[in-house]
Formats: C-alpha cells, sequence, structure tokens
C-alpha cells in the first residue's frame, strides 16, 4: 500500500475517532449534530432545529469537545516525544519518563497539592506550571550532570543518569506522600492522569505548544534519521550532534511535560505509538512525527473514552486504561516485530 | 589537498598517535597499516575531527580547527563500519541522507530533484539501484556496506576516509570494492585514505602507504617502496613477505591464480 494512501487512511481514522469521542457516552450524540454544534460556534452557522436548545449544544461544546481534543493533543504530544526519545536515545524503550519528567512533575505537583501554595495570576493553572515546571528542571539537570560527567554525551550516560534522577526524585515524592497521608488520594489520582473536568482554558494554552514543538521537531527530521545510525557517523555527515541532541531533549522533554502538566502523568503512550507508526510507515521521521501525533491522539481519545464510560457514571483515570491495553499491546507490536510476524 | 603537521591525537588526555606528518595530492589514495593497536583508527578520527587533535590539519590549505563542521563534512565523509541498525530504512532513504548538507537550508530539509538524481547515481555505482526499496535490515553484511559507500559518496566529499572497509564483505565484494574506490579517485580526482589490515587490498588500492608502529611513523612512501623494504617484517613482527609469497606459491602449485577478477561493480 503506497504511503500517501496509508496517511489518509490514517486522517480519516483519527477524524473518526473523535468524532466517536465526542459522540459517545453517557448521553450519545450522532455525528451530524456535533459538526453542526461546531459549525454553529465557530461559523454562526444555523442549528437543526431537533438540537436548538438541548442539552446536547453544552454537552459537545463544553464538555466533551475540549475534552476529547485536549486528549488528543495530550495523545499527540506524548507519543511525538517518545519517537524523538526513542531515536535521540537510540532505545526503543525510552520516552521523556526515561530522563525524569514524570517523576519531577509529580514532585511539583506533591508540593502545590501538599501545601496548598497558590501562585496568584495563575490561579487554577499553578499545578500543571509548576508540574512544568519541576518536569523540566529535572530533565535539565539530568541531561547536564550527564554533560559534565561525560562530554561527549554519550546515549547510555544519559540514560543512566536520567534513570538515577528519575528514581531519587520518586524517593523524595514518596516520602512526601508518606507524610502527607491526607492528601494522598488526590495526589496518586493526580499521577494515574484524568482529562475529567477539562474546559477549552487548557486546549487554548496547550494547542500552540504542541504545535510550534512539533513544527520544530519535524525540522529535525533528517538529523534524527542521521543520528539513529550512531552519532560518529552523525557527525561526519554534518550533524552538530552535541547541540542536535540537547535540542530534541529539550524539546522532547518540554511536549511531555506540557502535556502532563495538565492532566497528569499517563504512561506507554510514548511507547506504543512510535512502534505501531514505524511498522506502518517505515522509520523515517519526516513521516513518524504527524503519524505518531495522529496515532497518539486517537489512542488517547479511545483510552479517554474507555475511561469516563466502562464504569459509567463514575470515571476510571486514564493512566490506568492506557496501561491496561498498552502494555500488552506493546509487548505484541515490539516482540512480534522482532519476530518478524 | 590534505596536509598533516604534527598531528597528536588520542584519548582521555593520552596520546595514541604522535608527531604525525602527511600530504594526500588530489587522486591519491594512501593507505594506513600497521599492527593492532598502532593508531590507524585513531589517525581517521583525528583527521575526520571526531576527537580532538594537536598539530595542523589542513584541507585545501585551511585548518579543519577554522572550518565549521559542515565545511569539513562536505569535503571528507567517513565510510564507517556496520554497526547495529536500531530503526530500519530503505536503501533509497538510506543513501538520500548523504544529501543532508546538500538539503540543508530548505523548508524541512526536503530533498531536490538533483538530491534525487544523485542518489539514483551512487546506487547504479555501487549496484544497489535495482533493490532501492528494500529494508537495510534484510541486507547481507557485504550489501549493508555498500549501501553506506553510496552513501558516502552521496555527500560528494573530495576525500573518503575508509577504516577497514573490507571487514564485512567476501573475496568478490572486497576487489569489488578496491577496484570502484580506485577507479572513483582516478577519475574524480579525489583521495581515498583507508585503514587496511589485508595487505594485498591495501596493495591493490594505495599510491603511497603510512605504516603506524606504536603511535608512530614507522615508513611512508610510495607502496612500492614500501613493500620491497623489509620494514614490514619489523613491524608486524613476522616475516610478511615470506607469508604472502608461501602463500602464491599454494595457490600456483593447483594452477589456481588469476590476476584480475572478472566482474566488478557497475
Amino acid at each position: 500500500m503506497k504511503i500517501k494512501f496509508k496517511i489518509i487512511l490514517s486522517i480519516i481514522f483519527s477524524i473518526m475517532v473523535v468524532i466517536m469521542g465526542v459522540g459517545l457516552g453517557s448521553v450519545n450524540v450522532p455525528p451530524s449534530h456535533i459538526i453542526s454544534v461546531i459549525l454553529n460556534k465557530i461559523f454562526s452557522a444555523p442549528l437543526p432545529s431537533d438540537i436548538e436548545g438541548t442539552t446536547a449544544i453544552s454537552i459537545i461544546w463544553k464538555l466533551r469537545l475540549p475534552r476529547t481534543l485536549l486528549a488528543f493533543l495530550v495523545g499527540g504530544a506524548v507519543a511525538v516525544s517518545g519517537s524523538v526519545m526513542q531515536s535521540v536515545l537510540k532505545n526503543p524503550l525510552a520516552s521523556s519518563y526515561t530522563l525524569g519528567v514524570s517523576s519531577g512533575a509529580s514532585l511539583g505537583a506533591a508540593i502545590v497539592i501538599v501545601t496548598g501554595f497558590n501562585i496568584p495570576f495563575l490561579g487554577l493553572f499553578t499545578l500543571p506550571v509548576t508540574g512544568l515546571i519541576f518536569g523540566m528542571v529535572t530533565v535539565f539537570a539530568a541531561v547536564k550532570f550527564a554533560a559534565m560527567m561525560d562530554k561527549n554525551l554519550e546515549t547510555n550516560t544519559i540514560i543512566l543518569v536520567g534513570m538515577v534522577f528519575s528514581l531519587f526524585v520518586n524517593a523524595i515524592l514518596t516520602v512526601i506522600m508518606a507524610m502527607a497521608r491526607d492528601h494522598l488520594a488526590q495526589l496518586t489520582y493526580w499521577q494515574m492522569g484524568s482529562f475529567s473536568l477539562k474546559d477549552w482554558s487548557s486546549v487554548i494554552i496547550l494547542f500552540p505548544i504542541v504545535l510550534i514543538g512539533i513544527a520544530v521537531l519535524q525540522n529535525y527530521s533528517k538529523e534524527m534519521d542521521i543520528m539513529t545510525f550512531g552519532e560518529e557517523q552523525a557527525f561526519t555527515m554534518g550533524v552538530d550532534v552535541h547541540k542536535v541532541k540537547w535540542i530534541l531533549l529539550s524539546l522532547s522533554a518540554a511536549l511531555t511535560g506540557s502535556a502532563i502538566a495538565f492532566v497528569g502523568v499517563i504512561g506507554f503512550i510514548d511507547l506504543i505509538a512510535p512502534h505501531v507508526v514505524r511498522k506502518i510507515f517505515g522509520s523515517n521521521h519526516r513521516t513518524v512525527i504527524p503519524m505518531s501525533v495522529f496515532f497518539g491522539g486517537s489512542f488517547m481519545v479511545l483510552c479517554d473514552l474507555i475511561a469516563r464510560t466502562i464504569i459509567s457514571p463514575s470515571e476510571l483515570p486514564v493512566g490506568a486504561i492506557t496501561a491496561l491495553i498498552g502494555a500488552p499491546f506493546f509487548a505484541y507490536v515490539y516482540f512480534s516485530r522482532r519476530k518478524g510476524l | 589537498m590534505l596536509t598533516l603537521k604534527n598531528v597528536s591525537a588520542g584519548y582521555n588526555g593520552i596520546d595514541v598517535i604522535n608527531n604525525i606528518s602527511l600530504c594526500v595530492k588530489e587522486g591519491e589514495n594512501l593507505c594506513i597499516i600497521g599492527p593492532n593497536g598502532c593508531g590507524k583508527t585513531t589517525l581517521i578520527k583525528a583527521i575526520s575531527g571526531i576527537i580532538p587533535h594537536t598539530g595542523i590539519i589542513k584541507i585545501g590549505g585551511t585548518d579543519i580547527n577554522n572550518m565549521k563542521r559542515e565545511q569539513v563534512a562536505k569535503k571528507i565523509a567517513v565510510m564507517s563500519q556496520i554497526s547495529t541498525i536500531y530503526f530500519s530504512y530503505s536503501i533509497y532513504e538510506t543513501v538520500l541522507l548523504g544529501r543532508y548538507l546538500h538539503m540543508k537550508g530548505r523548508t524541512f530539509k526536503e530533498p531536490s530533484a538533483k538530491d534525487r538524481e544523485y542518489t539514483d547515481k551512487c546506487l547504479k555505482a555501487v549496484g544497489l539501484f535495482n533493490i532501492k526499496h528494500k529494508q537495510i535490515s534484510t541486507l547481507s553484511g557485504g550489501q549493508l556496506q555498500r549501501v553506506y559507500l553510496a552513501r558516502t559518496l552521496a555527500q560528494e566529499p573530495n576525500i573518503i576516509l575508509l577504516d577497514e572497509p573490507t571487514n564485512h564483505l567476501d573475496l568478490k565484494h572486497q576487489t569489488e570494492l578496491i577496484d570502484f574506490l580506485k577507479d572513483w579517485s582516478k577519475y574524480e580526482g579525489h583521495s581515498v585514505i583507508g585503514v587496511m589490515h589485508d595487505l594485498n587490498l591495501a596493495i591493490k588500492l594505495s599510491d603511497n602507504m603510512l605504516v603506524l608502529d606504536n603511535g608512530n611513523i614507522a615508513a611512508y612512501g610510495s607502496t612500492n617502496e614500501i613493500i620491497s623494504s623489509n620494514l614490514l617484517n619489523e613491524v608486524y613482527d613476522m616475516n610478511v613477505t615470506e607469508y604472502m609469497v608461501d602463500s602464491l606459491k599454494h595457490w600456483e602449485s593447483f594452477g589456481l591464480c588469476h590476476p584480475e577478477p572478472k566482474r566488478r561493480i557497475s
């Protein structure tokens, strides 16, 4: 099958998943109504008489659409981040989490939750902003420390230092959780991720971050392709390996950090999506980066759909669903590729 | 074209090669030989800029320390040894990566028609054009080595550095590679600098030889001068000439000596 045809099919699939994410729930809304409400809100197009004045409009516009779009953005961002990390670190199990983004962000979130600390002009965004800052600081500290230990910034050094930093920050987090038992449930819930009660403000803030981050990473797709063959080869082919590595690691961590800052830690999508994409489209990053957005985004929307409908009216944390589906699925994708099935 | 003056280099502050001076002219092929651990690969790494050096390395009269990384990469390409393939690409995609510096500056570094044409030309040169859509993870060591050669050629360098390029090749492909490189330097006016363990192939490829021993130059001169001296016996601590002649006599006793390979690349 031609790659362009596969890309078109994937985009159609993603659109269908988003429509499904918006349409399904405690109240089911047909796709035609979803499209009508979107056109009405954006272009002031007239609404069909059968939904005018109903709660379906609020459900679609105020609840489901921002939630689904946020899930798509978060899934896309962490999937792209995962594909970049795997290429730069030449390790199919690498992700931003390897460098401590999630541990750092969780620590930041824990400090905000336990202390009730609030940045005045940020208000409710104090938690995500603090999470992002802590996540990024952890990654920068890990990479900087790795650079001090090994001026060539070898991949193995980065992975090892990242793991050490991640474990250390996790240890601090465990101490905080043990000391603040009143907030244990809230802390645990944040670490499992959720799109519950998310509105347009999160989408509006995250959208430009994700768009710019992905566009810049896409511009480095050739460098990523070359670097998968080894850093010495990349260097002799004219790639400024040290600089490019810093840029890619930072951007990748920023993408994951921004995404999880809003919704909490969500694992596995950053591992699964790049593998699925490479299996379907090959390893060329020119395709892997944009297709990771579509696959990661769609997978996240489906997981969120399951999380909010499977025990309706209650909700499961979406991180639990991604892990439940993701772990066996990842094992299948990874080992079937190795066996050439 | 390439000159080295008193170049020393090594790892972790300890020099492995000391005061190496040499000059490689346009169209000249140089082979670096010597026993294991004598500093052959270190010299290649120093010339390519992978490891820092003291002394002076000049390309076309310009010190490489005063050149940007991409300027050096446009002049010198390194044909790498086969390493682990983490993510598989098609042969065409892999060779096209050699055009990286030529694509730089364009939006998303899109290849031009010229880049695609040149990639096809390189693939034809190494005999892989007809299977260009095959994944490199499915190739034999010999085919993969030819993919890397094509990628190196796609860089359009003036000098190709080779570090034991025939490692994964059978005899037929070894001779094809050496013949191809000789033709490339002869007709394009470029140079090849290669680290070789196989003395027969080194003699076949090179105009000049550099013999390293314990990081120092043991001899540097024309290939004929080097192989006709007793120096190789001293450096390798064995009777190299006798070994070669004995081997040849063995083949001759079966009447199996063929002076030239029957087929060549492209």
